[in-house]
Parts: structure tokens; C-alpha cells; sequence
């Protein structure tokens, strides 16, 4: 076997094989070595031979094998060579090169990790990689004319000596020389196309079109190879001849749109991967991202409370995640170290996705991190600076006088509207406040618990060995503070990769790595409280301490009663000892073995053992504003602690066999396998209180359990088994066909449906190979389609058997009592999704311009609901698969590379998607569910905010509410339209209909990447626009403020306040709440630059001079403007923020 | 050939681990399957302690059924609209489209239904598990589940169907037997009532020959003081009997059903047998009137036949009724009415121990009051004589049954019956009474007085079709519109009702 023989050229693209070295016929098994990838410097290995006239294609195969490195020659030249005699003991390649070459016509060159046999004396190279070449002296017909001479360099700019240059459509070449250059002797520079080739390098083909003079870049082939292979996790088929929809970007990629995120770089380079906004959490750096691929699959698991937007949580949508042929969580990939990473490739259609089974209908983001390359010793560093500024550019608030205005607008100081209050009780109020500002006081509170923040990440990587024994050691330390004070997320992880190659016939590896993130909340809480002060409270006494109690007022009951309120400070929590810290330690451990059993067929077998806990440990001061209103009977109730720790367990095997083989024409990869996981998870928790001292924060002080709760515990257990099989077939590379069959078993499934098929089926058509379209304008055209079910196990554990729960801390007189939890439905099924997708590639100067449109439908059915049950069966519901959900959607994607040569090359991209979900059936529980929400829509806790609907013909994105015709400029009331049509005052709830859509039209990126001779930009703004959204802003802010707290600056400028006011809010001293209507629908059209990149390589002369292969700069700025079409504050409990990367990357 | 072993042994592996059907069958470890549960007698118990602990939760016996919305319609409590902290001023004024009414009626409906489902599974699973049991436990276990099936849809009846004194007594309640996601059809009253009947009387002759309470050697006293012997029993399972349907329990509700479709040989012959049986002493004076509130016994411990063990309960009973003007009170005025202290109650024990004037000037129920210096300690139970107990069914109500039931008969005797709980009570004035009318309202003036908190006095009223008495005297007439409750929405929606 032929361990370097991995070099992953698209088999398709050998011309013509017969000619080819024995060397280079293995390429069908590349695919397995993708992750093998190596780059040797130094020739460590030694090589003993003894033989006797042999042939010199036999020496160097036993070279080949010895050594690792690829020999590239003619047969032809080595036949004319003749035959060898040798003995050599623990050679030097080098020593063995010389004896075996001696006396022959013959010299060598190596290149990297290739030797190449050139002929002496001779300006002619013998072959290369790319093109085997055939001698026969037939003369051009072509007159000779002038010479052309060039320069070939890398893409660091450092020239390239012994590439291969080769007039098109002729067998005239040449190779450069040392210092990079050529000449071209006798050519018609008007005509002639010259093809540049070199191992390791991108073919590159420049028409002369007259020059006489060129500068060629070659860029290394191993970026873009990435992008030639898909990755499904079990095959690497080739995206040539691959039908499913699938991307993949490499690491290095990721990293320059977004080093501190892998999840939100990965979004720009395809948005159809979705992360949802979290306006609650905004740039929390301890907040999970809720993503969703190609649109949302499953309901809400939960319909026994109103869900508002902000509290949806769509964690059933989520795409499986798989690291290094492993299931991970969302929580590893998001902690995972950037520089880590190889590749990652998202798979999103059923051709693409089925052979992961029940858990592909959310599409399969697949993660490669880096494999050890072979040789001495090599390291890399890496450093990065973070800043992290809060970006407040969104809240608009009243300074300390315009708020006082307000107040007094409002209504807040007239007797005549606050009942009960003498007009005296309300001018002493009023000139308290009024004092306060005018002895200056004027508090920009929403700057106390933000700060810019900074962070770093050390990273460094060792990795070195032979061809037979491999290491790769990685370590990182990265910090993440927020831009809260006080907030952070670290990490801390070391990978270690071993592997070992017995003879080419057996592959081990091992990879063990250990995580350790330690993240904390901020001591500040919520960000809301403080832009809800009010500005001309001051945050300190007058010695500068920061108190509690700011100030107090009196309020009057009808009864004469009079009650002193404090006005808290939320400041003061911060001054206090609590804490809310959490922390996990994850140790993976993953073995693979490999068995070659002969050249087309490989056994590989994964285990994977992943042990996680997770401790979380929050304090809460007996001294802290929460407990201020505790009477002194509730003493020793006050602080508390809060302590949970989770233990998982996660065990991932899988077994595959790989056939892979190339006849004639046909060419098939074929994958039959099985995976069998299992994962527990062991929960324990409780609550303590009664904390004297705000010193005494360990938990051992604590009084006693919270009153009313116990020690909480869970134990859940999920097990998955499936077989598959998948087949990748092509003709020609023209007739493209995959075809994938899984049986899944489920321990979620109900015992009467253990047991799901999943399928798919995809075609395509490569008809840039056809004859007939050689002399067209496209030098791609690839069009294809697919259609598959996969499916969707978004449902907990034992919900299909009737459990019975133990009443854990109630213990009867008469011992434990258990009770049954749930009707079970032993026909519970998993949640099937059909798929549709039509894509084409198309591709025009040399795939110079790519794009690339994609159509599909992704059709869920038996969606997992509650069936109501009338309460007389003993419960409310049980869950049975009723309900469809439709999303349809469109992709485009565009590629173009505008200027391309030696110094300055010049990218556009632009990828843009709009899907469309559709609620097609639900069950009667969720049609109640709506009539319940429209009943809690007039409960006061959800007054204002839109709650979410099902409705068939609707979308999930459908916003609901009362049709409202604006503001009417006689009184400052607003007028409503009723369902009958007919116009009122009164909001009433059965007048909710759709008012809006939060679905965007179109949303995307585009972006551009400059290369200008060592500097590189690159940037990438997001758009999404012809959305609709709901302004909550305006309606908590503005309308149902409550001007005892500060509020949107727009509260005071564009509220009515006289009849002819033509106001968009409604009357300024109308206190009445106001309630969900199409008023706060607005156009939700945004643009951002989403990120920004500038890198500087440093020059050869200067790297070699600090012994470094490789010294890199790079700037990164994210997040860094946004415009809106709408003004809404985002980031309630927590701002958004601008973050910037310094980043210094060294090879050594 | 070499190349086919190899693809065999391959394929072999391949599929080894793709028939694993039973692996993929997992047993929780914080919950179990029923299956599970029912493999062995200690499944059973705990399947069976398991409704109990179901009906002492909140939203039925724990509170609701017994000092909740039947108590507030009974015109037990003084109500403000100003302070509705507990949302029962509509309930008080029947008005049943009140939010707030619903959500507990939704709820008790509910969660009897959800109780007796659970009934229905051990039902439905014990038989064919008999020879797992050793000695009485199999007919212990079928007996409450039985009794307990009956019991609870026969409040369920008291609440949803109609009166069986009604003029038109036609509503009835599904009477639900089996563990189903099918709806079950509407059973007429004649129907509810024969099956509750069924079900009590088989659970009576099976506990006849099971219940450890029927031995002379079981006697009822305090916890920890010499003379109980209630937990004395090896298995817990068969200790404190009075906390679960025993064999009296049983009598005592047979009683009271007999009694409800005016079956008064049944339900005196019941009544009798309880009292007859002396298993349960009246309350000495000197616990009743304790000032040490360690040692005290408001809520009349010995005399309980059956009550709900809800220790866990104890600070949410204790806040519901000693909460100031949030919590559950009476008026001065409306105590002094009930208890007639201006005329034969002015000597009641009653009123003197359980009511106290807080610092409002109202008065508060002390019955399920704890030592306050230790609620919501973990010292609980051992600061009390007993631990708490939510009373069900109670000495006194046979004596009214015994009453009721033999007036008819013999006057005198019925008088008698009242006239013992009235003695022990502190009243030494024997009843007057020349009519039968005159009778039923000292009866149940003194059930009022007796039975406060705890949820019995709405279905006295309705049972005997009788205008319900207000505070002051103000007075509501008897009616189905206010005595039959209507069913939760749900129900008619989803069970097509």
C-alpha cells in the first residue's frame, strides 16, 4: 500500500491511465487518507535494498514504500534505462537516489515529498503529476516565432522551480528553473495557451493573448482539494460526481470570517445555516445558539404554556453535529478551538443527510480537525487578541431633565389623574426629583455594567513523527470576557493524536482530548434594569459608596395608609459577593482502526467514549435587592444557593466497509455500515437558603433547603442503533447517481415501531463532459436533483411507555408512593421528513464565474403534538404523530473571481436564501392552544408581546395580532379593525388575526477577498430584507412604559398629546395598557458588516531569517455596524457587542 | 477465496450489531414502567400509596376538596373583592364562568379523574398478579383500590351530578373503570350510584377479612404516646390505617352514600357500625382545651375514621388559614353568627379553641394550625402531637348520619345522636326540635360548626336540596343551577359531552 498515495485528485480527471506509473493508479483510495495529509521536510527514513537486475520501477516502488515519498517518472524513460543492481544498507534517499541512478542517463529532484526522475542533459521533464506525457516527435505545423519567458511563484510569492509549462494542444513544455523562471522558445504568443502544473499546486492555464512576458501564480492544491471532497462523516465522495447538497469550508476559512464563532462563520458562508437572533441574550458569550437548517421541522415540544418569541426554544430543530466521525453537542463545537479544525462540511438535503438516519432532518454539519502530519518535529503558535466593545447604539433614553418632562406629561404629578394623592403630596415629589437634577445629577446608568473587553487565546500545536508513527499534540488557552462586567467563558483544552501505520495494511489512531470551560454571569444582572433607571438617581452617595436604597417615596393608599417605597439600586448587587459560575471538564476519547483488505475495499471501525460533567454553582447574597422586601420573620430565608452537577456519558461505535473502485468508466464507492450509540446522562441538583453573612458563601452555611423544595435528581438514557448503506456511482463522470438506505432503532421510538427505514435517491448529470458542449460558454454545468425521507427524534425518552414517577420527597404514612406520569402510546413513531432538492452548477472563463441555484421542499409529517384528551380519561393529552409542516425554499449562490495574477487577485461572493414554512395540519391540542393563547394574550405578563399561533396555511414565522388602523389625531386613541370589518376603540382578543411575517424575502451574504502581493482583506456584510418584525421596543418602551422608569427617548418626542397630532404612539398621558396590533409591525430590513479581515504575510526573506516556515498577521473585526430599518432596542438582558481579533499565526 | 472469508467476517460484524432489538429497550432509573412496577407486591403498595399521596396534593383533597371552592360556596368564609388574594369572591357568589372558579373546578375534575385512573391500573393488573402476595395484602390492596375508585367518583358525583333530591335528577358522571385514551360514556345517576355502591361494598367485604384496624390489638391513640398502637405493625405498609380507606373508612362512606340517595336503613346500619364498634374515642377536653400548643388537639385526632397525610402540607395549610385578610377568615360578626355564641354556643369549645381574632379583627380557623416557631423546619411533625392530617371522614358525621337516618323512625334517638356531639363539644343544651325541619336546621347548624374546613357542608346542602344559609343568614335558594357544577370545557370539547 501506498501510504502518501493519497494526493485527492478527482479520479475522473486522470486522462489516460495506461501510461502512468503503478505509483499513481492507488488514487481511488485517496479518499480514505484525506485526513492523513502529509507534508514531510526532511528525509528521516532510511532504506535498505538488495537486488539484482531489476527494473528501476521496481527499486523505487521498494523506495517508495520505504519512505513515503512519491516517485514521478516516464515509464518509458526508465525502460530505456535499463535494469540495476544494488545493495543497500540504512541508506540516506539521497545516498540511494545516487547508487541507483549511477551511470544512467537519469537524474533526480526532490520536491517536497516527490521525487522526480528527470532525464539529464535534457530541458524537457520526463512527466508530472498532472500530465503524463507521451513522446512522439511530430513537428508543429505552427511556424515558430518569438520566445516567451515568465516567472512562476507561490501564493507567498516565493518562486517555484521545476514547474511543469506545456503549450496546449501540443507537446512542447518545459520546466522553471531555481529561481522560478522560463523561456518558452518558438511560440506564437497570439495563439498559444500555456498550461502550468506542479505537484501539489492547481493546474493553471493562461492564454498568452500576445504577452511575451508572464507572472503566474500557483496556489497550493490542498485548499481547494478540500473543497473537491465531500465529507459525509462515513465516505468522502467527490463533489464532482457527488448528487446531494453539501458544503464545505475549510478551517482556515472559518477563521478568517469569524475567529471567536466556528457556528456564525459557518453561517456566512450559507445562510440557509441559521442562527437565531437572541435579543435576549445578545452577545452573551455563555449563551447557546439555537440554529436551524432549511427551516424549522418540529413544534414547540411544550403547548401547556403561551410561548412569546423571545421564550421559543427550538432545540428540536438543531442539526446533528459529528466531530471526527462521532455525535457531538452544539455546547463541544462551540468551545471547540477554530485553529483546530480541518474542515467543516454541511450536508443538507436527504442524498446528503439520509445515511445519518433518524437524526437528518436537520441537516449534519460534519467537523475533520487536523491530522499529525509526518516528519521532524514541526510546530505552530498561534496568538489572538480579543476586544470586545458593547455596542449601546441601539438604546435611546431620556437624560435626566427630558425625563423629568415626561414624568410631568404623563400625568405623573396631576392630582386630578393619581387619585388619592393631594396635589402638594405630588409638587413635594415632583421638587425632590427636580432638586436632584438640578444639583447635577444625571446618571448614565446603561454604561455602569459594560466595559470593552478583552481576551486572548494562546494556541500551539506539535505534531511530527514517521511514516509509520504519527503525533499531533494540541494545547489552547482562551479567554472570553463579555462585554458585561464580570461575564466570561474560558477555556482550556489539549488534544492528542496518535497514530499508527503497520505496513500500510493496518491504520491506528487514537485521539484523546480534554476540555475544560469555565464560564461565569455577570454580578450586574439583567442589562433591562439598567436601562430602566431613571437618570437622575444617582448611583452613589455623597462619599462615593454605592448604596442600596437611592432614594424613597411615599405612596398613599385610599385608606390613608402611607407606605414608604425605596427606589433599589442595581448597582449594589455587584458590590456584593455573589456569583453564578458554571463549569464542565469533557474528556473524548476516539480509536480507529483501519484494515486495507486489499486495494479497493477498507474495514474501519470507531469507538468513541466521551465523558462530560458539568458543575453549576450560583450564590445569591443574603444582602441583595431580591431580598430587601423579606420581612424579618423570612430571616433565615434570605441568600441563596443554587447547585446542580450533570454527568454524561456518550458511547459512539460505528463499523464500515468501503468499497471503492474505478472500471473502465464506472466508477463506484460504496459505503454498507452500522453505528450503535448510547447516551446517559445523570442529573442531581438542589436548592439551599438562609445565609447569614454575604462573607459565607460556601453552601455549608446554608439553613436549610429552599422552603418547599427537595433534592432533584434525573436519569435519562437514549440508545441508538441503525445499518446503512450508500452508494456513490458514477459513468464517465458525466451519469452521477447516489443512492442511501438506513434502518434505524430508536429506544425513543414507541416497542410497537422500534425500528425506521430511512432512504434516498439522487441523479445528476456533469453535461460540461459531454462532446456537445466543448465549445460552449460554460466550462461548468452540472445539474441535479434528489429526493429522500430522513427523520427526527425531537421527543423525550420513555414518552411512549406508561411510566410511573416516584413522589420522591412525599413519602406517604405508609411509605413511597409512585404515580403514572403519562397515557403511553406504544405506536409512537419518529418524525418523518421528505425531501426534494433541484440544484445546478454553472460556471463560466474556466469556473472563473460559478453559480450555483438550488431549489427544495422538505415535507414533515407526523410531527409530534399533544392530543387533548377529555380529563375524564385521568389526562390531558398524550402525544401521538399528528400534524405536517411544509418548508420551501430557494438558494443561490455566486462565485467570482475578477482579477486573478501574481500580486492582486480579486474576489466577489455573494450566497442569498429565502424559505418558507407552512403549517400544514396540527392537532386539536394545538388549535386549543390557540384559543388559550388569545386568552392569555390578555394576561397582564404578556400584554404587549405577540404570542405564537398554529394555524394551518400559516407559518411558525407568522406574527398575530389585532389589525389596527394607527392613531386618531382627535383624541390619541387608537382605532382597531374588528374581524367583521368593522373599526373600534376596544382591542378585544378575538380579533387577533395574522398581522405579519417575520420571513424574510431574501437573506444572505456577500463579501469580497483582496489579495494584494502580501496583504489580504476580505469582508462580508449580512442582508435580509422584505421580512416583517415586531416592534416590542415601541411598545414596552414607548406606550406601556411606565414612566416611573426610564424610557425610549421616542416617548417624549412622538407621542400624541393635542387633537391634530398626527402621532404614531398613542396619547402620552394614556397610562391604559397597550395591547398586540399591526401598528408595531414594521419592515425588518437590515444590513450589517459582518465581518472584516486584514492579513499580512510576512516576506520568505524575513521568516526563514527568524526560522519560521510561515509568520502571519491578522486583524478581524465582527459585528462591526448595522443598519436596520427598524429601531429596536436588542440585547435586553444582555447588549450586543463589536468585537475585534488580533491575530498572529507562526510556523516553525 | 481469501478475499470472500474476509467480506464474510465483515459482513458478519456489520450486522452483529444491527440486531439488537432488546437493547433499545431501556428502563429509566428515576421512573419506572408499569410493567415494572407491577412485578412485585411492593409495586402494588406503592402504586396504592401513590393515590393517596396523588389526592392529598393541592388542586383536590390537600386543598381544594377540603377547605377550598366547596368550603367558599358553603359560605364558610368572609370574602372582600378589595382582597381576593385567593380568587374566590365570584365562587362565593356562584357565579361559575369566573376564571378563577374554573381553574379549580377544571383542576378537582381533573385530578380525581387523574386519581382514579391510577385506582384502575392497580385494579386492572392485580388480579392477574394474585399469587405474588403473601397473607391478606392482595385483598388489603384490591379492597382500598376499590373503596377508593368509589370514593372518589362519589365526590365526583356530589360536585357534577345533580342532586338526588333534585326535582330533575338526571345529570350524571362518567364512571370510569378502565385504563383508556377512549372516552367514557355518560352514566346516569342510578348508574353512578350502583356502581360507587358496587365498589364500596365489594371493598368492604374484602377488608372485613384484611384490615389489621379490625383487631382488638390496633388501638388508636396519639403518635409516640403508650396506648397506640397504630404503628406498631412489622410493615409499614400496614401501619397508621386511619390515613388510608380502612375497613370504618369504608362503613363511614357507605354510610354517607346510603344516606345521599336516602337509603336510611343502609346508611344508620353503617353509621352504627362505626360507632358501635368503639374503635374511636371522642377527644378528651383536656387536649381540645390544651394551651400548650405542643400538646394541643384542635383538629380532634382520635375521632378522625380517615383523614389525607400531607406533612408536606403543613406551612401551605397553616398560611392558607393564618394569613391575615389574604388568607382564608370570618368576619367577628360572621364567627359569632355561626357559632351562635349569643345563644346555645356561647360555651362551644369549638369556637373558643378554633377561632382567633388576628390583628385585623377577623377571625382565624386554627384547625390545621401548627406550632408556628417551627414551620417550615425539617423539626416539623416533632413539634405537633401528630403529624398533619387533612380530615375526611370524622366520628361526629356518623353521629349525624346516625341522626338523619333514624329520625324518621324514632325522634328521640335522632335527637340523641345529635345531642352526643353537641355534649362533647362543650353545649350542654339539649336540642330542641318539634319538626323535622327544625331537626335538619340544628343539624346542620351544628355540622357547620363541626364540619368548618373541611369540605363537607356544600354537599350537605346539596344532598337535603336545602337553601344555603350566609353569613348574617343571608340565604341562597336551593337550586340545580348552583348545586350541579358544570363540566370543565375540556370535557364537553374532547369528550363530546
Amino acid at each position: 500500500m501506498h501510504p502518501n498515495a493519497h494526493k485527492k485528485m478527482p479520479p475522473g480527471r486522470w486522462p489516460n491511465h495506461s501510461k502512468i506509473s503503478r505509483v499513481m493508479k492507488l488514487t481511488a483510495v485517496f479518499l480514505f487518507f484525506a485526513c492523513l495529509q502529509v507534508s514531510a521536510r526532511v528525509n528521516g527514513q532510511r532504506i535498505s535494498l538488495n537486488v539484482n537486475t531489476v527494473p528501476l520501477s521496481k527499486v523505487f516502488k521498494s523506495m517508495q514504500q520505504q519512505t513515503g515519498y512519491d516517485f514521478l517518472y516516464s515509464s518509458e524513460t526508465l525502460q530505456q534505462a535499463g535494469n540495476v543492481s544494488l545493495n543497500l544498507k540504512n541508506a540516506s534517499l539521497k545516498e540511494a537516489l545516487q547508487a541507483c541512478l549511477k551511470g544512467k542517463d537519469l537524474s533526480y529532484k526532490i520536491q517536497g515529498n516527490t521525487v522526480i526522475i528527470v532525464k539529464k542533459k535534457t530541458r524537457q521533464p520526463i512527466a508530472t503529476v498532472a500530465q503524463a506525457t507521451r513522446y512522439t516527435l511530430d513537428e508543429t505545423v505552427e511556424k515558430p516565432v518569438v520566445s516567451v519567458t515568465g516567472t512562476v511563484v507561490d501564493s507567498t510569492g516565493a518562486p517555484l522551480a521545476s514547474v511543469f509549462v506545456k503549450m496546449k494542444g501540443t507537446q512542447k513544455s518545459t520546466i522553471t528553473k531555481d529561481d522560478g523562471t522560463f523561456e518558452f522558445k518558438d511560440i506564437d504568443p497570439a495563439k498559444a495557451t500555456l498550461i502550468f502544473s506542479y505537484v501539489g499546486f492547481q493546474t493553471q492555464e493562461i492564454a498568452l493573448a500576445g504577452r511575451t512576458q508572464l507572472h503566474v501564480t500557483l496556489h497550493m492544491k490542498t485548499e481547494v482539494l478540500d473543497e473537491m471532497v465531500i465529507n459525509t462523516g462515513y465516505q468522502q465522495i467527490n463533489k464532482e460526481s457527488f448528487t446531494g447538497t453539501a458544503l464545505t469550508v475549510s478551517g482556515a476559512d472559518l477563521k478568517t470570517v469569524n475567529p471567536q464563532n466556528l457556528l456564525k462563520s459557518l453561517s456566512t458562508f450559507d445562510p440557509s445555516f441559521r442562527l437565531m437572533d437572541n435579543t435576549l441574550q445578545g452577545s452573551n458569550p455563555n449563551a447557546m445558539p439555537n440554529i436551524t437548517v432549511r427551516g424549522a421541522t418540529a413544534l414547540p415540544a411544550n403547548t401547556t404554556d403561551a410561548i412569546s418569541r423571545n421564550t421559543l426554544t427550538g432545540t428540536s430543530n438543531m442539526p446533528t453535529f459529528i466531530l471526527d466521525g462521532y455525535e457531538v453537542d452544539v455546547q463541544k463545537v462551540y468551545d471547540l478551538d477554530i485553529n483546530n479544525i480541518k474542515s467543516v462540511t454541511l450536508l443538507k438535503d436527504a442524498a446528503a443527510t439520509a445515511v445519518y438516519g433518524s437524526r437528518a432532518a436537520n441537516g449534519v454539519v460534519v467537523i475533520v480537525t487536523n491530522p499529525p502530519k509526518e516528519g521532524k518535529l514541526q510546530a505552530s503558535y498561534n496568538f489572538e487578541n480579543y476586544l470586545t466593545t458593547p455596542d449601546l447604539s441601539v438604546y435611546h433614553v431620556l437624560n435626566a431633565s427630558q425625563k423629568l418632562d415626561y414624568e410631568k406629561t404623563a400625568g405623573l404629578y396631576d392630582a386630578a389623574i393619581n387619585k388619592g394623592y393631594t396635589q402638594d403630596q405630588l409638587n413635594e415629589l415632583y421638587y425632590h426629583k427636580y432638586n436632584l437634577i438640578l444639583s447635577g445629577v444625571n446618571t448614565d446608568w446603561i454604561s455602569q455594567p459594560v466595559r470593552n473587553s478583552y481576551g486572548q487565546k494562546h494556541s500551539i500545536y506539535l505534531e511530527g513523527g514517521s511514516t509509520a508513527f504519527r503525533y499531533g499534540l494540541a494545547m489552547r488557552y482562551q479567554t472570553q470576557p463579555g462585554v458585561m462586567k464580570g461575564s466570561g467563558r474560558d477555556r482550556l483544552s489539549t488534544d492528542l493524536n496518535l497514530s499508527y501505520n503497520l505496513n500500510n495494511a493496518f491504520l491506528f489512531k487514537n485521539t484523546l482530548s480534554v476540555t475544560r470551560m469555565n464560564s461565569k454571569e455577570s454580578p450586574y444582572g439583567n442589562f433591562e434594569d439598567y436601562v430602566n433607571m431613571n437618570p437622575y438617581y444617582p448611583k452613589t452617595d455623597a462619599d462615593g459608596n454605592i448604596i442600596q436604597v437611592i432614594d424613597t417615596w411615599v405612596s398613599h393608599a385610599s385608606n390613608g395608609t402611607n407606605t414608604v417605597n425605596p427606589v433599589l439600586n442595581p448597582l449594589y448587587n455587584s458590590t456584593l459577593a455573589s456569583f453564578n459560575k458554571s463549569n464542565y471538564t469533557q474528556i473524548v476519547d476516539m480509536l480507529a482502526a483501519d484494515w486495507h483488505i486489499i486495494n479497493s475495499l477498507r474495514l474501519r471501525g470507531t469507538m468513541s467514549i466521551s465523558q462530560t460533567t458539568t458543575d453549576n454553582n450560583a450564590f445569591t447574597s443574603p444582602f441583595a435587592n431580591a431580598y430587601y422586601y423579606y420581612t424579618s420573620s423570612q430571616a433565615n430565608q434570605r441568600g441563596q444557593y443554587n447547585y446542580n452537577n450533570q454527568n454524561e456519558t456518550v458511547l459512539d461505535g460505528n463499523l464500515t466497509l468501503n468499497y471503492n473502485k474505478r472500471i473502465g468508466k464506472h466508477f463506484l464507492n460504496a459505503i454498507l455500515g452500522s453505528n450503535i450509540r448510547s447516551e446517559k446522562s445523570d442529573y442531581k441538583g438542589f436548592v439551599a437558603t438562609g445565609f447569614t453573612n454575604d462573607k459565607f458563601s460556601n453552601i455549608g452555611f446554608a439553613n436549610s433547603y429552599a422552603s418547599g423544595s427537595t433534592p432533584d435528581g434525573d436519569r435519562t438514557e437514549t440508545r441508538l442503533v441503525g445499518a446503512f448503506t450508500s452508494v456513490n456511482y458514477s459513468y464517465d463522470d458525466r451519469y452521477l447517481l447516489d443512492f442511501t438506505y438506513r434502518q434505524d432503532g430508536s429506544s425513543n421510538f414507541g416497542s410497537n415501531n422500534r425500528i425506521a427505514p430511512f432512504n434516498a435517491l439522487g441523479i445528476g448529470w456533469n453535461m460540461h463532459k459531454e462532446a456537445f458542449m466543448q465549445h460552449s460558454p460554460f466550462s461548468r454545468l452540472k445539474i441535479r436533483a434528489s429526493t429522500g425521507l430522513t427523520g427526527s427524534v425531537s421527543f423525550s425518552p420513555y414518552m411512549s411507555q406508561t411510566m410511573y414517577n416516584y413522589y420522591m420527597s412525599n413519602w406517604y404514612a405508609t411509605g413511597a408512593g409512585a404515580i403514572v406520569t403519562n397515557f403511553g402510546n406504544n405506536n409512537l413513531e419518529w418524525q418523518k421528513t421528505r425531501n426534494y432538492d433541484l440544484g445546478m452548477e454553472i460556471g463560466f472563463m474556466g469556473d472563473r464565474l460559478l453559480i450555483m441555484p438550488r431549489y427544495y421542499q422538505k415535507l414533515t409529517k407526523g410531527l409530534i403534538t399533544d392530543v387533548t384528551l377529555p380529563p375524564s380519561t385521568g389526562f390531558d393529552s398524550y402525544k401521538a404523530n399528528i400534524g405536517d409542516m411544509r418548508n420551501t425554499g430557494w438558494e443561490l449562490n455566486i462565485q467570482y473571481a475578477v482579477i486573478r495574477n501574481k500580486d492582486f487577485n480579486l474576489n466577489l461572493t455573494a450566497n442569498m436564501v429565502h424559505n418558507t414554512n407552512t403549517i400544514v395540519k396540527i392537532s386539536d391540542a394545538l388549535k386549543a392552544y390557540n384559543t388559550k393563547v388569545d386568552d392569555a394574550q390578555s394576561d397582564p405578563s404578556n400584554l404587549g408581546a405577540p404570542l405564537l399561533h398554529y394555524k394551518e396555511g400559516q407559518s411558525l414565522n407568522t406574527i398575530y395580532g389585532v389589525r389596527s388602523l394607527g392613531i386618531d389625531p382627535e383624541n390619541g386613541k387608537e382605532i382597531f379593525v374588528k374581524q367583521n370589518g368593522n373599526l373600534t376603540y376596544d382591542w378585544s382578543a378575538s380579533d387577533i388575526v395574522p398581522i405579519g411575517n417575520s420571513t424574510p424575502k431574501v437573506e444572505g451574504y456577500f463579501g469580497s477577498n483582496i489579495r494584494y502581493k502580501q496583504f489580504n482583506v476580505s469582508f462580508t456584510f449580512y442582508t435580509k430584507f422584505g421580512g416583517q418584525s415586531y416592534n416590542q421596543t415601541v411598545v414596552d418602551r414607548i406606550e406601556n412604559a411606565d414612566p416611573r422608569y426610564n424610557v425610549d427617548s421616542r416617548a417624549l418626542s412622538q407621542r400624541w398629546q393635542k387633537p391634530g397630532d398626527h402621532a404614531l404612539y398613542k396619547n402620552i398621558a394614556d397610562l391604559s395598557t397597550t395591547q398586540v396590533s399591526s401598528r408595531f409591525i414594521e419592515k425588518d430590513n437590515v444590513l450589517e458588516l459582518s465581518s472584516f479581515y486584514l492579513s499580512y504575510d510576512a516576506k520568505k526573506s524575513l521568516t526563514t531569517k527568524l526560522g519560521m516556515s510561515n509568520l502571519r498577521f491578522a486583524l478581524t473585526a465582527n459585528d462591526l455596524f448595522r443598519v436596520s430599518s427598524i429601531r429596536t432596542e436588542r440585547g435586553i438582558n444582555y447588549p450586543y457587542a463589536h468585537s475585534f481579533t488580533l491575530a498572529m499565526t507562526a510556523n516553525f | 477465496m481469501k478475499t470472500i472469508i474476509k467480506y464474510t467476517i465483515c459482513l458478519i460484524a456489520v450486522a452483529s450489531m444491527a440486531s439488537c432489538k432488546k437493547w433499545l429497550d431501556i428502563t429509566p432509573q428515576s421512573q419506572v414502567s408499569l410493567d415494572d412496577l407491577y412485578k412485585t407486591p411492593e409495586g402494588f403498595e406503592e402504586a396504592l400509596n401513590g393515590v393517596y399521596i396523588r389526592c392529598a396534593q393541592s388542586d383536590i383533597y390537600g386543598d381544594e376538596l377540603s377547605c377550598g371552592f366547596l368550603d367558599v360556596m358553603a359560605q364558610d368564609y368572609t370574602t372582600s373583592a378589595l382582597n381576593d388574594a385567593l380568587g374566590y369572591t365570584q365562587t362565593q357568589r356562584f357565579n361559575y364562568q369566573d376564571a378563577n372558579f374554573m381553574k379549580h373546578r377544571d383542576s378537582a375534575w381533573g385530578g380525581l379523574y387523574n386519581a382514579i385512573v391510577n385506582t384502575n391500573l392497580i385494579l386492572s393488573n392485580i388480579d392477574a398478579k394474585k399469587n405474588i402476595f403473601k397473607g391478606n395484602e392482595y385483598s388489603l390492596i384490591k379492597g382500598e383500590a376499590l373503596a377508593l375508585r368509589g370514593f372518589l367518583h362519589f365526590d365526583l358525583f356530589r360536585m357534577f351530578g345533580s342532586s338526588l333530591n333534585s326535582p330533575q335528577p338526571t345529570t350524571g358522571i362518567p364512571y370510569v373503570t378502565k385504563y383508556t385514551n377512549t372516552v367514557t360514556a355518560m352514566n346516569t345517576p342510578a348508574e353512578v350510584m350502583f356502581n360507587i355502591l358496587a365498589d364500596l361494598n365489594g371493598a368492604k367485604d374484602l377488608l372485613k377479612t384484611s384490615d389489621p384496624i379490625l383487631s382488638n390489638t390496633y388501638v388508636i391513640a396519639y403518635p409516640n404516646s403508650d396506648s397506640s398502637t397504630e404503628a406498631s405493625n412489622d410493615s409499614l405498609f400496614l401501619q397508621n390505617r386511619r390515613y388510608r380507606l380502612n375497613y370504618f373508612a369504608v362503613c363511614g362512606e357507605l354510610a354517607r352514600v346510603y344516606l345521599y340517595q336516602n337509603d336510611k336503613t343502609n346508611a344508620l346500619a353503617n353509621a352504627k357500625e362505626v360507632i358501635d364498634s368503639k374503635k374511636f374515642p371522642w377527644t378528651a377536653q383536656a387536649d381540645f382545651l390544651n394551651t400548650d400548643a405542643k400538646t394541643k388537639d384542635p383538629i380532634l385526632y382520635k375521632e378522625l375514621l380517615f383523614s389525607w397525610y400531607c406533612p408536606w402540607e403543613t406551612k401551605h395549610l397553616h398560611d392558607r388559614f393564618l394569613n391575615n385578610t389574604s388568607g382564608l377568615y370570618l368576619s367577628q360578626a360572621d364567627a359569632q353568627y355561626l357559632y351562635e355564641t349569643n345563644g346555645v354556643g356561647g360555651e362551644d369549645f369549638r369556637y373558643k379553641q378554633w377561632l382567633t381574632i388576628n390583628s385585623s379583627g377577623n377571625m382565624e380557623l386554627q384547625k390545621y394550625a401548627r406550632n408556628a416557631a417551627y414551620l417550615g423546619t425539617d423539626n416539623d411533625q416533632s413539634y405537633n402531637l401528630y403529624p398533619q392530617a387533612i380530615p375526611s371522614l370524622r366520628l361526629s358525621e356518623m353521629y349525624y348520619i346516625a341522626a338523619e337516618a333514624s329520625y324518621d323512625a324514632n325522634p328521640t334517638s335522632a335527637i340523641d345522636y345529635l345531642n352526643k356531639v353537641r355534649n362533647a363539644r362543650g353545649i350542654g343544651a339539649s336540642v330542641t326540635a318539634n319538626t323535622k325541619s327544625d331537626f335538619t336546621n340544628e343539624l346542620l347548624k351544628d355540622a357547620r360548626k363541626e364540619l368548618l374546613g373541611e369540605g363537607q357542608i356544600f354537599y350537605m346542602y346539596k344532598r337535603l336540596y336545602h337553601n344555603i344559609v350566609g353569613q348574617n343568614g343571608a340565604v341562597t335558594v336551593a337550586s340545580d343551577k348552583i348545586f350541579t357544577l358544570p363540566l370543565p370545557v375540556n370535557e364537553i370539547q374532547f369528550g363530546n359531552r
